[in-house]
């Protein structure tokens, strides 16, 4: 009880009521007071002296200050923060602003270039077509010009032929008149001197049409039979033909007959006759 | 609005609403302790817009660790008083007050405080001054600072160039004697 005395005496316990005490000496005063209830009972008389005192010479405060207080804790919110918080929102909206206003502006930068680049694919697109279509037409031109010049060589490889052969003497020139059933027909057969081999130029004939169905056949009359020296188309590819090579005959004709030739001619479709008056 | 009457509830009540954060249990707090606290914080934040700042900092406080608050360590006014008392020691300690204070020197600050204090006596409640009147000079110098000025008992010992021993024991003969005034 001596203790305890000493312990009431030494003005730790107002201290502690005051707030004075670190808090390990707080937990030991504490402690204490569980203890010992006369302790506690100190405390509670010294704590009730300093209550009544601070009554005792109480300031009221103002009306405002106290709506102020009020408003403030009935509306929840911790005092510092929330002005600090207001100020700090509006920052962080400020550079979302600034991000947002960034984004809506790359938003139609991007939209007006795809409808920049749409129309410039459109047009593109119609221009490719018109050249597509300038292709097509020149490639017919070409090959118009292509028909025109490979006919016009035709034609100078059978001209230049024709003039060969009214020069030279190794060939005897045999002219097949036409018959009476085709009487404007007519055609040359050359015929080699030495070798007896036989041409036919296709810029020196004029025979009667054909079908698709039939082709020309050159033969020779030799000693009263008709030997076959091959078929001819109308639309040769080379202006000069080489035929069958025949030693001996004494006419040549031209018939018209069905495609791949006949073994013997059909007289009633002969076009063209000569004579070899050699 | 009606003008406000005076609430009063139990310690008990006040406790469970605070913790449940009942705001009509903060009213009826302001209603019974705001004058006391706003004494409390007077003795030391002289500057009346200043000393109901802290106010308002305090109740705040009171109201936002109310959770922290044990009633078997010690009476609810005591715990209040002591946040009051910390708040307005906070205060005066801090920059802004010094600033709007001329700038005081740390090492000026406890006459300082002596100065603003001879205001205060002057202005103020004249039951204060007949109360501290009564005690002892030793003691009342010690109260004084320890209770009204925001002194620590041992920044009081050395102030008063007095053991720290000599602190505690006087500190608790002007208590006593408030005892006898109010018991």
């Amino acid at each position: 009880m001596e203790e305890l005395k000493t312990y009431i005496e030494s003005g730790i316990l107002e201290l502690y009521v005051l707030g004075q005490l670190s808090a390990t000496e707080c937990t030991e005063v504490e402690a204490m007071a569980i203890t010992h209830p006369e302790i506690k009972a100190e405390i509670t008389a010294i704590e009730i002296a300093i209550e009544n005192y601070a009554m005792e010479n109480a300031i009221a405060p103002s009306k405002q200050i106290e709506e102020k207080i009020l408003s403030q804790i009935s509306n929840h919110s911790a005092p510092q923060t929330t002005p600090i918080e207001t100020k700090i929102i509006p920052l962080y909206e400020d550079q979302n602003d600034n991000k947002i206003k960034t984004l809506r502006f790359a938003l139609i930068a991007c939209s007006v270039l795809l409808i920049v680049s749409l129309g410039l694919l459109f047009s593109a697109h119609r221009d490719l077509n018109i050249a597509k279509n300038q292709i097509t037409a020149l490639n017919l031109d070409k090959e118009k010009f292509a028909t025109a010049v490979s006919k016009l060589e035709f034609n100078k490889a059978g001209m230049e032929n024709q003039i060969a052969m009214f020069e030279t003497t190794e060939w005897n020139t045999i002219r097949l008149a036409g018959v009476a059933n085709s009487p404007k027909a007519q055609m040359v057969v050359y015929w080699n001197k030495t070798d007896k081999s036989i041409l036919i130029n296709h810029t020196a004939m004029n025979l009667p049409k054909t079908d698709s169905a039939h082709e020309y056949q050159l033969w020779a009359l030799v000693d009263g039979k008709s030997v076959s020296l091959g078929v001819f188309g109308e639309n040769a590819k080379e202006a000069v033909q080489q035929m069958e090579t025949i030693q001996k005959a004494q006419a040549f004709a031209v018939t018209i007959e069905p495609m791949g030739g006949s073994a013997n001619p059909t007289m009633e479709k002969m076009v063209v006759m000569g004579e070899i008056n050699i | 609005m009606a003008p406000a009457k005076k609430i009063s509830l139990s310690e008990e009540e006040l406790v469970n609403g605070l913790k449940s954060q009942d705001t009509a249990a903060m009213e009826a707090l302001f209603s019974m302790y705001s004058g006391a606290l706003l004494g409390v914080i007077s003795r030391i934040v002289v500057q009346t817009e200043v000393a109901e700042d802290v106010l308002q900092e305090t109740f705040v406080k009171i109201w936002n660790s109310a959770s922290g608050y044990d009633p078997s360590k010690g009476r609810l006014f005591t715990w209040m008083m002591n946040i009051a008392r910390n708040l307005s020691i906070d205060k005066l300690r801090s920059k802004d007050y010094k600033n709007s204070n001329k700038n005081q020197d740390i090492e000026n600050n406890v006459d300082f405080i002596d100065e603003q204090k001879k205001v205060t006596f002057n202005a103020d409640t004249l039951g204060l001054k007949d109360l501290v009147t009564d005690l002892k000079p030793d003691f009342k110098d010690v109260l004084d600072m320890v209770y009204f000025k925001g002194y620590t008992h041992v920044e009081a010992a050395e102030e008063l160039n007095i053991p720290l021993g000599t602190v505690k024991t006087r500190v608790r003969m002007a208590i006593l004697e408030l005892r006898k005034k109010f018991n």
